[in-house]
C-alpha cells in the first residue's frame, strides 16, 4: 500500500481503488463470518425480488445491510423498523456505491427467540382480521357420533385420544387421517386434512393436533396457512396441540383449544352414561307432556259436564219457560204503549182537522150560495137580478131570488 | 316405524325422539296421536339404550387411493 501511495505514476481508477478495497476486506477472515447487534432501520422489502435491504444502527453508527431472498425467505418472521436484533453475515465491499455492507443470511431478535417473535407477529396479525373473534367460532356438536382427528398415526396422542373416546362414548367413529405434525412438510399435509373432512363432510367434528413437544416441534401448528384453512373450515374444529401450557396459532383460530389432545377427547364426545340418563329423562318428560294433555281434556270434560243443561235438563226447560212468560209479558206491554201513543196522536190530529172542516163555520152562523148549475157564489157579478140561488146552511138549504144587487165600494 | 328400529340407527333414533318431544310439547295433536308418539318415544329411547349398550369403537385410518379419493382401513391403533 505504501508503494502504491508514493509512486505517483502508478494512478488508480474509482473502481481498481474500490475492488483492491473489497478484496482487502474479504481477506480478512473474521470478516467472513461475524454476528452484528443493532436495531433494524430504513427497512425495505423488495417486493420483486424478495431480497431485504436495511441499516443496522447503534447510539454512535451505522452499517448498511442486505439479505437475499435464499436468505430472507427462510425467516420465520419479518424484520421491522426499530426492531433489535443479532443479525449473522459476511462483510464485504459493494464496488459500484464504494461502500461495505453487511451480507445477512440469518438474523434473530435480540433477546427473545424469533419463532417466539415470528409467532407474536402472526397473532398480532390474524387478531387484527377478526379471525380469533368469538362471533366466529362455532359451537361444537353435542352428540358427535364420527370423529375426523387429523395428527400423526404413531405418535401418543392418537393413542390418548382412541382410548378416551373408547371409554366414554365408543358409538363414535374414529376416522383417522395421517398427518406429519412436525417439520416443514407437516403444515400443507394438516390443510390437506381440514380440507379433506370439509369436502367429504364424513365427520362433525374435527381433532387436529399432536402430543408435546419442543416449540421448534410445534411449529407447524404456528403455519399461517394452517390457521386461515381452520378458520374457513365449515365443520368446527378443536385444537389440541402440545401439552397445557403450549399455545399456538392453531389454539386461537379453532372453534375450541383443548389443552391437550386428551382434553380434546373428552371435549368433543359425551360420556355415555351420562348421555343415557338424559335421553331416559325423555321418558320422564313425555310422560309429563302426555299427562299434561291428558289432565287438560278432563278438565274440559269436568267444564262441559258442570253446565246446567247436562246436569239438569229438566230446570233447563223450566228457565226456558220462564224465559218465554217474561218475553210475552214485555211484549205485550210494549204493543199497548204504542196503541196508546197512537190512540192520543189521532185525537190531536181529529181536532186540528176539524178546525179546518168548511162545513163547521156554517154551525157559526155563516152560508153559502149556490147558483142553480152549483157553482159557488163569491161576488155579485155572477148574479142577476131575479135569479133563483139557493143557500146553503148549517142543517139545510133554502132557495131565494135575488131581489137585489149592491156592490161595495171598491177599495 | 317400528319396521325399521331393527336397523334404525342411534343417530336417527334420537333425532326422532327430539322431534316426538317437541309434538309433545305444542300439544296441538289429538289425544290418541299423542298417545302414540308417547309409545313410539318409549320404544325410541329403549332402542337408542340398545345401541349405545351394543356399540363397538370403529376406528378407520384414511388412505389416499391411487385415484387420489380417499379410503378408509381398520385402524388398530399405533404400536405402543
Amino acid at each position: 500500500m505504501d508503494e502504491m501511495r508514493t509512486d505517483r505514476r502508478n494512478v488508480l481508477t474509482v473502481t481498481q481503488l474500490n475492488t483492491c478495497i473489497k478484496t482487502l476486506i474479504e481477506g480478512a477472515d473474521f470478516l467472513r463470518s461475524v454476528y452484528i447487534k443493532g436495531e433494524i432501520s430504513n427497512f425495505t422489502n423488495h417486493y420483486k425480488t424478495g431480497h431485504f435491504y436495511f441499516t443496522l444502527k447503534d447510539e454512535g453508527s451505522l452499517l448498511k445491510a442486505v439479505m437475499f431472498r435464499a436468505s430472507a425467505s427462510k425467516l420465520p418472521f419479518v424484520p421491522e423498523n426499530g426492531m433489535k436484533v443479532v443479525v449473522h453475515g459476511r462483510i464485504s465491499a459493494f464496488v459500484r456505491d464504494g461502500q461495505y455492507q453487511l451480507y445477512a443470511d440469518d438474523m434473530e431478535p435480540d433477546g427473545i427467540g424469533s419463532l417466539y417473535f415470528a409467532f407474536e407477529q402472526l397473532k398480532k396479525k390474524l387478531e387484527a382480521e377478526g379471525l380469533f373473534a368469538e362471533s366466529r367460532k362455532k359451537p361444537l356438536p353435542k352428540i358427535p357420533t364420527r370423529i375426523g382427528i387429523i395428527t400423526s398415526p404413531t405418535g401418543a396422542a392418537i393413542r390418548d385420544m382412541i382410548n378416551i373416546i373408547g371409554r366414554r362414548f365408543p358409538y363414535a367413529k374414529i376416522l383417522l387421517y395421517p398427518a406429519l405434525v412436525q417439520g416443514s412438510d407437516a403444515p400443507p399435509q394438516l390443510i390437506a386434512g381440514i380440507q379433506y373432512f370439509n369436502a367429504a363432510r364424513n365427520v362433525d367434528v374435527v381433532i387436529i393436533g399432536r402430543g408435546g413437544g419442543s416449540i421448534e416441534d410445534l411449529w407447524a401448528f404456528n403455519d399461517e396457512g394452517l390457521a386461515r384453512c381452520i378458520a374457513a373450515s365449515d365443520l368446527p374444529v378443536i385444537s389440541a396441540v402440545g401439552h397445557e401450557t403450549d399455545f399456538t396459532i392453531c389454539d386461537f383460530v379453532a372453534d375450541r383449544r383443548a389443552p391437550t389432545p386428551s382434553a380434546a377427547a373428552e371435549l368433543a364426545v359425551p360420556e355415555t352414561a351420562e348421555l343415557k340418563r338424559k335421553i331416559n329423562n325423555i321418558v320422564g318428560r313425555m310422560e309429563l307432556l302426555l299427562g299434561r294433555q291428558i289432565e287438560q281434556r278432563r278438565q274440559a270434560v269436568r267444564y262441559f259436564s258442570g253446565a246446567r243443561v247436562l246436569s239438569a235438563p229438566a230446570a233447563m226447560l223450566d228457565d226456558r219457560r220462564m224465559n218465554l212468560v217474561y218475553l210475552s209479558e214485555k211484549l205485550d206491554r210494549a204493543v199497548q204503549v204504542k196503541m196508546n201513543a197512537c190512540r192520543a196522536d189521532l185525537a190531536q190530529r181529529a181536532v186540528k182537522l176539524d178546525a179546518l172542516n168548511p162545513l163547521a163555520i156554517f154551525g157559526r152562523g155563516y152560508s153559502a150560495a149556490f147558483a142553480e148549475n152549483g157553482e159557488l157564489l163569491s161576488r155579485v157579478d155572477q148574479l142577476e137580478i131575479g135569479q133563483p140561488i139557493t143557500l146553503r146552511l148549517s142543517d139545510g138549504e133554502a132557495q131565494a131570488n135575488v131581489t137585489a144587487l149592491t156592490p161595495l165600494p171598491k177599495t | 316405524m317400528t319396521e325399521n328400529q331393527t336397523t334404525q340407527s342411534f343417530e336417527t333414533a334420537l333425532a326422532r325422539l327430539e322431534e316426538i318431544v317437541r309434538a309433545l310439547e305444542v300439544g296441538q295433536a289429538p289425544l290418541d296421536t299423542s298417545l302414540s308418539l308417547f309409545e313410539e318415544g318409549i320404544s325410541l329411547v329403549k332402542l337408542c339404550n340398545r345401541r349405545l349398550d351394543e356399540a363397538e369403537q370403529k376406528i378407520k385410518l384414511l388412505q389416499a387411493a391411487p385415484d387420489g379419493s380417499m379410503t378408509e382401513t381398520d385402524f388398530g391403533g399405533p404400536k405402543a
